[in-house]
């Protein structure tokens, strides 16, 4: 990756970013869009394995900074998340936006269940959480994430002469 | 080649590896160490983050209030508007409660309803909530904390209908406040619109008597139907007509008829012993006025008859001593005692005065003479000259 598309790339995530923290709170759904993971899987593809695990680290640890409880769970949980995406980016590659929603989805999922089975603390609901709320709100997720790679597509693109 | 791949894929591992374990460190950590931790990102890294987060929860509570607040202000309003009818309707009532605290009895709470025809564009007839039932016969007197409403025209049970002084059947005999002026209350026959819709005239008032505008009307008595002192309304101008010996006046209602709600009903016992002092003090006041200054007149003339009466007798007496005086010298027998004189003597006072306590001074001038005794001479300078 040149140093263009790293730019690029860069740009994109942090409106990604700032999405998540402006976006979402004037939303304020119960199956909310979580935008971090869009920026992660969309930065991941582009990095190796193991600075994609650094990267997830370091968004979840900022996702944990502004959360109440399990300090640590999402850094664990984007850990894995960025490094699983960038070990699979053949598939992110791939022109295909159903299948990039379906791996958002995925992800979105995963990650959920990796923060809601290391910050546990009751096991009221939890069943609950994971099987109703996670996956509503990594189906908008996905949803939105497909509506944010196609608008920022022009972007992402490496103009040729 | 593949010896840089798989120490790639090494490095790769071994970072994952750190951040797992650095999480599940952070994971582990007792809450006072995490919170540091997270308070430190906070204010350094993620405070722009944490700023954005803010401002966009601040939008969106300001939106989801919005419509709360929306809801509360016309809550308020309707609560406003609804405040001020009852407040209206409040005042109303206070005043019926105080007019029936003054009048205390011989009277019949009734709710007005009014039931405008279509063809008119005046209120001139009134439905009440009350009826032969209450006690309310026809022809009996409706009044209204500001005065004069109008009178019963019929009687039903449970119901009354009346008819206002806008009706062209209404006549009410009525007066000043002081009594000086007396005439007949008719509806005003050309009605304008508007305020100046609901006018009275005051007719048949004596020439000699001219009212200035402002001056407040009355009912008279006369008639029977409405009791002494109920306002009426005050003058606002004389009004030109071809009568030569009387003189008729525009007045201005005190009741607005639109607006009454409530109301009372007297009674014709009520009507017969009058309503006293109810409406105002412009009434008794006047007439007490006048009873103190025809008092005062009465004492004046009484004194000044009384002055007169002592005049006469010192002269009199004057005249008596001189005769007497001027017969003596002659050698003859002195007059005999008149039989005022006489009754004077005996009540203790002086021939001549009245011999009620209090009223001797301004007429006593001879009292020596007249109990001096006839064989005595009168000295001349004992007498006093009559003024």
């Amino acid at each position: 990756m040149n140093w263009t598309g790293a730019a690029r790339t860069i740009v994109v995530c942090a409106i990604l970013i700032v999405l998540h923290f402006t976006l979402r709170p004037l939303l304020a759904w119960r199956a909310s869009i979580d935008f971090l993971i869009v920026a992660l899987l969309l930065g991941a593809v582009r990095l190796r394995p193991g600075s994609a695990a650094v990267y997830g680290f370091l968004l979840g640890l900022v996702a944990d900074s502004l959360s109440v409880g399990g300090f640590g769970a999402s850094a664990l949980g984007m850990s894995i998340v960025g490094f699983s995406a960038s070990w699979l980016k053949a598939v992110f590659f791939a022109d295909n936006l159903a299948l990039n929603g379906f791996f958002l989805f995925l992800a979105k999922w995963v990650f959920d269940l990796i923060v809601l089975l290391v910050g546990i603390r009751s096991a009221n609901g939890i069943a609950m959480q994971i099987f109703v709320w996670s996956p509503l709100s990594a189906a908008v997720t996905a949803v939105a994430g497909v509506i944010a790679l196609s608008l920022l597509k022009p972007l992402m693109e490496v103009r040729t002469a | 080649m593949a010896t840089a791949a798989r120490l790639g894929t090494r490095i790769d591992v071994s970072l994952l590896m750190g951040c797992v374990v650095l999480s599940l460190v952070a994971v582990a950590l007792p809450a006072e160490d995490r919170e540091p931790i997270a308070s430190a990102l906070r204010r350094s890294v993620v405070a722009p983050l944490v700023g954005l987060q803010r401002g966009a929860e601040r939008w969106r509570t300001a939106w989801a209030t919005s419509e709360a607040r929306q809801a509360a202000a016309d809550s308020v309003a309707l609560r406003a508007v609804n405040a001020q009818a009852l407040q209206l309707e409040n005042d109303q009532l206070r005043k019926i409660l105080g007019l029936g605290s003054r009048l205390q009895w011989g009277f019949v709470p009734a709710e007005a309803l009014h039931s405008t025809a279509p063809s008119e564009d005046i209120v001139t007839t009134m439905t009440l909530s009350a009826g032969s039932t209450a006690g309310i016969q026809p022809q009996s007197a409706v009044v209204a904390p500001e005065g004069l409403v109008g009178k019963v025209y019929k009687a039903d049970p449970t119901m009354s209908l009346v008819i206002l002084y806008t009706n062209p059947d209404f006549r009410a005999s009525a007066m000043t406040a002081d009594g000086s002026a007396f005439g007949i209350v008719y509806p005003h026959a050309a009605r304008a619109s508007g305020a100046e819709a609901y006018m009275l005239e005051l007719r048949d008032v004596p020439t000699r008597v001219q009212l200035k505008p402002g001056t407040p009307i009355y009912t008279s008595g006369l008639g029977g139907t409405f009791p002494r002192g109920i306002t009426i309304g005050n003058v606002v101008q004389e009004v030109k007509t071809s009568e030569v010996w009387t003189r008729t006046y525009l007045m201005r209602p005190a009741v607005t008829p639109s607006r009454v709600t409530s109301v009372l009903v007297l009674t014709a016992q009520r009507v017969t012993q009058g309503t006293g002092n109810v409406w105002g003090a412009a009434v008794n006041a006047d007439s007490a006025a006048r009873k103190i200054a025809a008092a005062g007149d009465s004492l004046a003339k009484q004194a000044a008859l009384l002055e007169a009466q002592a005049r006469a007798a010192a002269l009199d007496s004057v005249k008596r001593a001189t005769i007497d005086s001027v017969r003596r010298s002659l050698g003859a027998a002195p007059m005999p005692m008149t039989a005022a004189d006489s009754a004077a003597i005996k009540r203790g006072a002086a021939p001549g005065t009245s011999g009620v306590p209090g009223q001797t001074a301004p007429v006593v001038r001879d009292t020596g003479a007249a109990v001096r005794r006839p064989t005595t001479p009168a000295r001349p300078d004992s007498i006093k000259k009559p003024r």
